[in-house]
């Protein structure tokens, strides 16, 4: 018989010496369909003690007050007026946004993802935008009681609609894997032009309305059926130590 | 002891330290780890361990794209070449297996991610893929010799032959 690394005889005899397998495989199906609940848990708690500190925290909260002040004139004339006008959701309140530290990031490879040390015991749940010092970075793909994960913006095939204040239209941003990414237009004639500001849409109830995502670094007129445009992200996720996730 | 170093490796998932990585990948830890063991156990235990880490790490991932099938695969294969006939355990082989199981893995998540997206991808996302695939098999390709020998010259004193 071949040796093993495994205690105990190799052979299985009968269900009885089968049972611990079965248990073994049920709790790595646990394991996969909790998202990893145990394991996510355990390394937020053994690594509390190397968490960011709290100064990059403080620098996220200063930009956003630059930020906020920048877009104050377009928050006035667009998205209050039609807020109220069309019942949508209110603007997102600061009151709802929470500090949580990135505690494991994988902003290149197969998985674009962010990992917080705050999860659905704060009230995080899935689909929660969450924000970095100059905009939305991703949304929050599923929580476990201490750790939420974050789906990046720049995650290959992930998609959010959004909103080019300046000419007033419409798109679709898709991730490509890297921080550029692709924005495809509704309209034939979009009428945008490198350097104007991508925000979310003004009447989105999925995410946060009017919160900056990019800016436009070049425009394919000649895409079919209808031109395409490279955004760059405002915040990019490779520096981040910080995030506010705007709850719902 | 053997089989609980394997918790090791979604930790090291999880941590992803930025100073061991190429362009941005980390290393495929989980191959580090399932090629020993698979080399030292065979390729049942190869090919369950495969599958145990997997679901695992599929549960640490984001939804979409599975590891499982490669890994399973892995291990079955890897097992079979360490019974057969003498012990892998040059430097070059143990680097050329992992860099081969990195590569079959990243081609594997590559083909998912191609289905997922209707069977075409555009130019970034293509450039994405062969860069991800590439710079993990190097990088994995390039510890393999010092963490895989390391793992087997500690397992097989556990384990003679």
């Amino acid at each position: 018989m071949a040796p093993s690394l495994r205690p105990g005889k190799s052979r299985w005899r009968g269900f009885g010496q089968l049972s611990p397998w079965l248990l073994l495989v049920a709790g790595l199906l646990l394991v996969r369909f909790s998202k990893g609940a145990g394991f996510a848990d355990a390394y937020a708690l053994i690594t509390r003690p190397f968490w960011p500190g709290s100064a990059q925290r403080e620098w996220i909260v200063s930009a956003r007050t630059v930020e906020d002040q920048s877009r104050l004139q377009l928050l006035e004339q667009d998205n209050l007026r039609l807020r109220e006008l069309l019942e949508l959701q209110r603007n997102g309140s600061r009151q709802g946004d929470v500090g949580a530290p990135v505690i494991s990031r994988s902003p290149r490879g197969w998985w674009q993802q962010l990992e917080l040390g705050k999860g659905a015991l704060q009230g995080f749940q899935a689909g929660d935008a969450v924000l970095g010092p100059g905009g939305l970075v991703g949304r929050i793909a599923s929580v476990t009681p201490a750790t939420a994960r974050v789906r990046l913006l720049t995650a290959p095939g992930h998609e959010i609609g959004v909103w080019l204040p300046r000419s007033r239209s419409h798109g679709l941003l898709v991730g490509r894997g890297s921080s550029r990414l692709t924005l495809r237009f509704i309209d034939k004639d979009p009428n945008v032009s490198p350097g104007d500001l991508v925000t979310t849409s003004p009447a989105s109830t999925l995410l946060p309305p009017n919160v900056s995502v990019g800016v436009i670094q070049s425009v394919n007129e000649q895409a079919v059926p209808a031109p395409t445009a490279i955004v760059q992200l405002i915040a990019a996720p490779e520096a981040i130590d910080w995030v506010q996730v705007r709850i719902r | 002891m053997c089989a609980a170093s394997a918790l090791l490796v979604p930790l090291l998932v999880l941590g992803s330290p930025e100073w061991l990585s190429m362009n941005g990948v980390g290393p495929a830890w989980v191959l580090l780890w399932l090629l020993p063991w698979a080399l030292t156990d065979g390729p049942i235990s190869g090919a369950f361990a495969g599958l145990a880490l997997g679901l695992i790490l599929d549960g640490l991932s984001l939804e979409g794209v599975t590891q499982v099938p490669a890994l399973l695969a892995l291990g079955w294969w890897w097992g079979r070449l360490g019974r057969r006939g003498s012990q892998i355990q040059r430097s070059l082989n143990l680097g050329l297996l992992a860099w081969l199981g990195s590569v079959g893995l990243g081609l594997s998540v590559f083909l998912q991610v191609l289905i997922r997206e209707g069977g075409t991808l555009d130019s970034f996302t293509q450039t994405w893929g062969w860069q991800t695939l590439w710079s993990q098999a190097l990088i994995t390709g390039l510890l393999a010799p010092m963490l895989v020998s390391l793992q087997l010259l500690l397992w097989r004193r556990r384990v003679p032959s």
